[in-house]
C-alpha cells in the first residue's frame, strides 16, 4: 500500500482518452517520476492528482483519506487537497513581491504575522533566495522565479509536492543546476514528490521510481536502471535511448541456457542471461524463434582484436567516425547492416579498421522480430 | 588609380542625400497637411473663444464670450450633466461588463461564442438605433410599453419615462455594456490559467482566487478599459440629443450644438464651452496614459488548454441572464424599428389594418432620404478609400523609416482619439468658415469627408502600425535584395501582403463615417445631410414612421456591412491597445 495511490484512473477530453486506466503507488518521500512524450497524458493525470481536473473516473488515496472516488462521489477541492504545486509557466502573481507570493498559502491559513515571516524567510532560504523577498515577482530572472515557485510550493509544509515539467522554461545550462539542487532538496527535507518531464535525462537522474506513460497508459514503472536497461516494451526501450539492434534466430531455448545465432554473421552464438526477456511478455522463447537482440549502445566494448576468453564477440567493420566532443560515434557495418555505436574520446579508432563488438550478456534484452 | 576611391565616395553621396531630402519633403508635407486638418482646427476653437465678433467676420479680442460663458448657469450645468452621466453609467456598467467578460472567458457557460458573437453585434448596432428603438417602447405617451401597462390593473398607474436621466441612463447602460465585454473577454482568456490553479493549490477557494489573484492580475486591462470609458464620457452625444433636449436637459455636447445653432449663433460662447472641454482633456489624457504605462503585467500562457470554471447550478440563469441582456442591446432595439417602419401606427396591434408597405413606399420616393443616401455612400465611401492609402503611408513612415520628425507625426495622429466630435466638428467648421479661401468649401461634402477621416487617424494608424511592425523588415528587404525598388517593393511586396488589413482599415471608416453624426452635425447642410443626420432631424419631427425607415438604412450600412466583412473572416472591431 503505498502513500499516495491511484486507482484505475481514466479521463476523455471530447474525443481524445487522455489517461487510460492510471493506476500508481508512490511511497512516503518517494521523488516518483511520470515520464512520456507530451500528450501521454502524464500532465492531465498530475492535474487530476492536483484536483485542478475531474477525471470520468477512478480513486485516489492519500494516506488514510479519499481524495477522489467517482463509486463513492468524493471529490476533494484542490485547496483542500495539501499538496504543493510548481506550474510549467511558474505562475508567480505578478501583483505581488516574493513575500507575499510565499506567503500567500500561509495568510489563507490563517497563520500569526510573526510566523508567516519566519516560515518564508526559511522557505526563501531553502531555495537559496534570502534576501530577495521585497523585489516585484516579474523583476526575477526565470531560474529566480522557478525558486519562488518552489519555495511557495513547500512552504506550508505540504503532503506531496506535485512538479509539472517545472525545468523546461530554463536554458540549458540553468536546468542542469536546478535539477541538481531540486534533488539535493528533496533529499534534505523527504517531502514526496509527483514529477512530470518529458526529458528522459531530468527522469533518469532525479526519481527514484520512474513511471513511462504512453498514449493514457503506464508502460512500465521502475528505479531509473531498471526502466534504462529492461524496457518492458518497444515504447519504453526507444523513448529512453538509443538502441543498437540485430537480428537473430534462437538456437539453444532458455532452459538450456538462452543463445541467439545472428542472421548473416559468421560468429559464435550469443549467450543470454534469461532475465533478458521483457517482463510484459509471457512465455520463454524457444529454438528456432525469429527474435531481435536490442543492447545500449554504451553497453558495447570495442576492440581492436579478436579478446581471448570472452564471450558474444561479434566482428565488425569501422565505416565512418564523428567527433563530438565528450565521445566519439562511430558507424560500423556488421555484414549487410549498418548500425551506431558511441565511445568514449579516450579510445581513438581510425575509419576502415575491423573491430569487435562485446555485446555485455547483462545489457542484452530479446524482442519479438516485429518489435 | 586615384581617381577610383573619389568616384565611389561620390556615388553614394549621389545617391544619398537626395532620397533624404525626398523623404524629408514627404515628412514635412504629411506634418503639414496633418497638423493643418487636426491642431488647427483646435487653436481655432481656444483662439475665438477669445474672439467677440461672430464667425466669418473679422475678428475682434475681447472676453465677452468667457464672460457669458461663466454667467450662464447652462453651461456649468451642462458640464456637470456630463460628468454626472458618466459616473452613474461607469458605475453601472463597469462591474457588469467585468462579470459578463469573466463568465464568458472563464467558465463553462453555454453558447460562449454566440454571446460573444451578440456583444460584438451590438457594439456594431448604431446608438441612434438603440436610443430610438427603446424611443418607440417608453414613450410616457405613445410607447408601446408604457400603452400595455396601462391595460394591466394594479400596474396602470405605472409609466417608464424615457425622456428622464434615467431614461439616458438606461439606454446608456443597454448600449455600453459591449465594448466592456468585447474588450475584456479576450484579456480574461489570455490570462495564464495555473495563477489561478496556484492559488487553488496554495490553499484559496474559488472566491478567494477570484479577489486576491485573479482581479488583481487583470487590474491593468480593467484600469485601460476602465479610463477608456472616462475619455470616452465626453464623445457621448446621440442619446442625450434625442431623449435630453425634449425636457432641456443638456450635456457639453448638446450644449455647444445649441449654442450653434441659436438665431444668431453663439459660436463664441461655444468655442469657450469647448475650450473648457479641451483643457480638462488636456488634464485627463496625460493622466489616463500614466496610469496605462505605469502597470504591465506579461501574462504567459502555458500551453495547456486553460481549464473553465464549473459554474454548476448557476450555468442556466446566468445563461438566461446574459440572453435577457444581449435581447435588450440588440433584438429590442431591432424589432422595435422593424415594427416602427411596417406598421400603420406603431404599436397598435388591433388596428383593422396593422401591418403596411405605404412607408417604405414613400420614404424610397423621397427625394430627402435618396439625397441622404448617396451622401452617405460619397462621403463614408471616400473615407473607406483615402483612409487606408493615407494612414498606410503614415503607418509605414513611422514604423519603417529613420526619418526626423517621426514623433511629431506620431503625436499627431494620436491626438484625434482623445477629441470629441463634436469639438472637432466645430473647430473645422472655425477653420472652413474663418479662412477665405476654404469658404466656397462651406455646404459641400468635402468637409464631412475631412472630418470623418481625420476623426479615425489614431485607431487606423495603431492597427497598420501593428501589422507592419507583425510583418517583418526581411521580407521587404528580400525583395530589395532581389532587385526591387522601394516603390516596386511596395506595390508588389507591402501592400499584396497587407491587402486584408487595409480592407479592414476601409471597412472601419466606411462604418464610422455612415453611423456618426457628432462630427459633421455642425459642418452639415441641408443638402448635404447624411442617413444619420437626415434620422435625427427626423426624430426631431416626430416622424417616427420615417424615421425607422432611414434608421433602418443606418443599421444595414454599418452593422450589415460589419456582418458581411466578418463572414469574409475580416476580424472588424476594436481591442483594448
Amino acid at each position: 500500500m503505498g502513500f499516495l495511490q491511484v486507482r484505475q484512473l481514466r479521463k476523455r477530453f471530447e474525443r481524445v482518452t487522455a489517461v487510460d486506466g492510471v493506476d500508481l503507488d508512490i511511497e512516503e518521500g518517494e521523488f516518483f517520476t511520470l515520464l512520456g512524450p507530451s500528450g501521454c497524458g502524464k500532465t492531465t493525470t498530475l492535474r487530476v492528482v492536483a484536483g485542478l481536473e475531474k477525471p470520468d473516473s477512478g480513486e485516489i488515496y492519500l494516506g488514510e483519506r479519499c481524495l477522489l472516488s467517482h463509486s463513492q462521489r468524493v471529490f476533494v477541492q484542490p485547496e483542500r487537497r495539501e499538496m504543493g504545486m510548481v506550474f510549467q509557466s511558474y505562475a508567480l502573481w505578478p501583483h505581488m513581491t516574493v513575500f507575499d507570493n510565499v506567503a500567500y498559502p500561509l495568510r489563507l491559513r490563517r497563520v500569526k504575522a510573526p510566523v508567516v515571516r519566519q516560515k518564508v524567510m526559511e522557505a526563501l532560504a531553502l531555495v537559496g533566495l534570502a534576501g530577495l523577498e521585497g523585489r516585484p515577482a516579474p523583476a526575477l530572472s526565470g531560474g529566480q522565479q522557478q525558486r519562488v515557485a518552489l519555495a511557495r510550493a513547500l512552504v506550508f509544509s505540504p503532503r506531496v509536492l506535485l512538479l509539472d515539467e517545472p525545468l523546461s522554461n530554463l536554458d540549458a545550462r540553468l536546468r542542469e543546476e536546478m535539477r541538481r539542487e531540486l534533488k539535493a532538496l528533496q533529499r534534505r527535507i523527504r517531502v514526496t514528490v509527483l514529477f512530470v518531464t518529458h526529458d528522459q535525462i531530468e527522469g533518469l537522474s532525479l526519481s527514484d521510481r520512474i513511471g513511462i506513460m504512453n498514449g493514457g497508459k503506464l508502460e512500465q514503472v521502475g528505479c531509473p536502471e531498471e526502466v534504462y536497461y529492461r524496457p518492458a516494451t518497444p515504447f519504453a526501450r526507444d523513448f529512453l535511448g538509443k538502441t543498437f539492434a540485430l537480428g537473430g534466430k534462437v538456437s539453444r531455448p532458455a532452459n538450456e541456457g538462452l543463445e541467439v545465432r545472428l542472421d548473416g554473421m559468421a560468429c559464435s552464438p550469443l549467450q543470454v542471461a534469461a532475465t533478458s526477456l521483457p517482463s510484459a511478455r509471457g512465455g520463454a522463447p524457444a529454438a528456432g524463434d525469429e527474435v531481435m537482440v536490442a543492447i545500449r549502445p554504451e553497453q558495447i566494448a570495442i576492440w581492436n582484436s579478436t579478446p581471448a576468453g570472452i564471450p558474444n564477440v561479434v566482428p565488425a567493420t569501422l565505416e565512418g567516425v564523428h567527433f563530438l566532443g565528450d565521445r566519439y560515434e562511430y558507424t560500423v557495418s556488421l555484414g549487410s547492416v549498418t548500425r551506431l555505436l558511441i565511445a568514449p574520446a579516450s579510445q581513438v579508432l581510425k575509419a576502415g579498421q575491423r573491430v569487435f563488438l562485446e555485446l555485455k550478456s547483462e545489457g542484452i534484452t530479446l524482442w519479438p522480430r516485429s518489435g | 588609380m586615384n581617381e577610383a576611391p573619389a568616384a565611389a565616395a561620390e556615388t553614394p553621396a549621389r545617391s544619398w542625400t537626395p532620397r533624404l531630402h525626398r523623404g524629408l519633403f514627404l515628412m514635412i508635407l504629411l506634418i503639414g497637411s496633418m497638423g493643418f486638418y487636426i491642431l488647427y482646427p483646435l487653436v481655432l476653437i481656444l483662439i475665438n473663444s477669445f474672439n467677440v465678433a461672430t464667425i466669418a467676420e473679422p475678428p475682434v479680442y475681447g472676453l465677452q464670450a468667457w464672460r457669458d460663458a461663466f454667467s450662464d448657469p447652462g453651461i456649468w450645468v451642462s458640464l456637470w450633466n456630463t460628468i454626472k452621466i458618466a459616473i452613474v453609467r461607469n458605475l453601472l456598467v463597469f462591474p457588469l461588463g467585468v462579470l459578463i467578460a469573466w463568465i464568458l472567458a472563464r467558465t463553462n457557460i453555454p453558447f460562449a461564442n454566440g454571446f460573444e458573437f451578440l456583444f460584438w453585434l451590438s457594439f456594431m448596432l448604431p446608438s441612434i438605433a438603440v436610443t430610438f428603438g427603446w424611443m418607440l417602447l417608453l414613450d410616457p405617451n405613445t410607447g408601446l410599453v408604457n400603452t400595455w401597462l396601462k391595460q394591466i390593473p394594479f400596474l396602470n398607474r405605472i409609466t417608464f419615462d424615457i425622456y428622464s436621466f434615467w431614461g439616458i441612463i438606461w439606454v446608456h447602460c443597454i448600449s455600453g455594456l459591449d465594448t466592456k465585454v468585447i474588450l475584456l473577454t479576450p484579456a480574461f482568456r489570455r490570462m495564464d490559467a495555473a495563477m489561478e490553479e496556484a492559488s487553488r493549490m496554495s490553499g484559496g477557494s474559488t472566491l478567494k482566487t477570484m479577489f486576491r489573484v485573479t482581479l488583481p492580475v487583470m487590474t491593468p486591462a480593467l484600469v485601460v478599459v476602465f479610463l477608456l470609458g472616462v475619455v470616452r464620457l465626453f464623445e457621448s452625444f446621440e442619446i442625450e440629443l434625442l431623449l435630453g433636449i425634449p425636457w432641456g436637459f443638456y450635456v457639453y455636447s448638446t450644449k455647444i450644438l445649441d449654442l450653434a445653432r441659436q438665431e444668431p449663433p453663439l459660436v463664441n460662447q461655444a468655442a469657450a464651452l469647448g475650450s473648457i472641454v479641451l483643457l480638462l482633456l488636456a488634464i485627463i489624457i496625460p493622466l489616463q496614459q500614466r496610469l496605462i504605462h505605469g502597470r504591465q503585467y506579461t501574462t504567459v500562457t502555458s500551453q495547456f488548454r486553460p481549464k473553465l470554471v464549473d459554474l454548476g447550478m448557476w450555468k442556466f440563469p446566468l445563461m438566461l441572464s446574459i440572453l435577457l441582456i444581449v435581447f435588450l442591446a440588440v433584438g429590442v432595439p431591432i424589432l422595435s424599428v422593424l415594427g416602427g417602419s411596417f406598421m400603420v401606427r406603431f404599436g397598435f396591434f388591433n388596428l383593422p389594418k396593422t401591418w403596411t408597405l405605404e412607408y417604405w413606399q414613400m420614404a424610397l420616393s423621397d427625394p430627402r432620404l435618396l439625397e441622404a443616401l448617396e451622401n452617405t455612400l460619397i462621403v463614408a465611401g471616400s473615407a473607406a478609400l483615402i483612409g487606408p492609402i493615407l494612414f498606410s503611408l503614415i503607418a509605414y513612415i513611422l514604423v519603417r523609416t529613420r526619418l526626423p520628425g517621426r514623433s511629431i507625426l506620431d503625436a499627431i495622429c494620436w491626438i484625434p482619439s482623445a477629441i470629441p466630435g463634436v469639438l472637432a466638428g466645430l473647430g473645422l467648421l472655425w477653420m472652413f468658415l474663418g479662412t477665405p479661401i476654404f469658404r466656397p468649401f462651406y455646404g459641400t461634402l468635402f468637409l464631412l469627408m475631412i472630418a470623418f477621416i481625420m476623426g479615425g487617424v489614431t485607431l487606423s494608424t495603431q492597427i497598420l502600425k501593428a501589422s507592419f511592425i507583425q510583418l517583418g523588415r526581411e521580407l521587404e528587404e528580400a525583395s530589395r535584395m532581389s532587385g526591387a525598388g522601394f516603390l516596386r517593393t511596395y506595390f508588389k511586396i507591402v501592400l499584396p501582403l497587407m491587402a486584408q488589413t487595409m480592407v479592414l482599415i476601409g471597412v472601419l471608416k466606411f462604418l464610422f463615417a455612415a453611423r456618426g453624426a457628432s462630427p459633421i452635425i455642425l459642418l452639415a447642410t441641408s443638402e448635404t445631410r447624411t442617413l444619420a443626420l437626415l434620422a435625427l432631424d427626423q426624430i426631431a419631427a416626430g416622424y417616427r414612421e420615417t424615421a425607422s425607415i432611414t434608421v433602418l438604412l443606418v443599421v444595414l450600412l454599418t452593422t450589415g456591412l460589419a456582418l458581411i466583412a466578418r463572414s469574409f473572416g475580416l476580424k472588424v472591431g476594436i481591442r483594448a491597445e
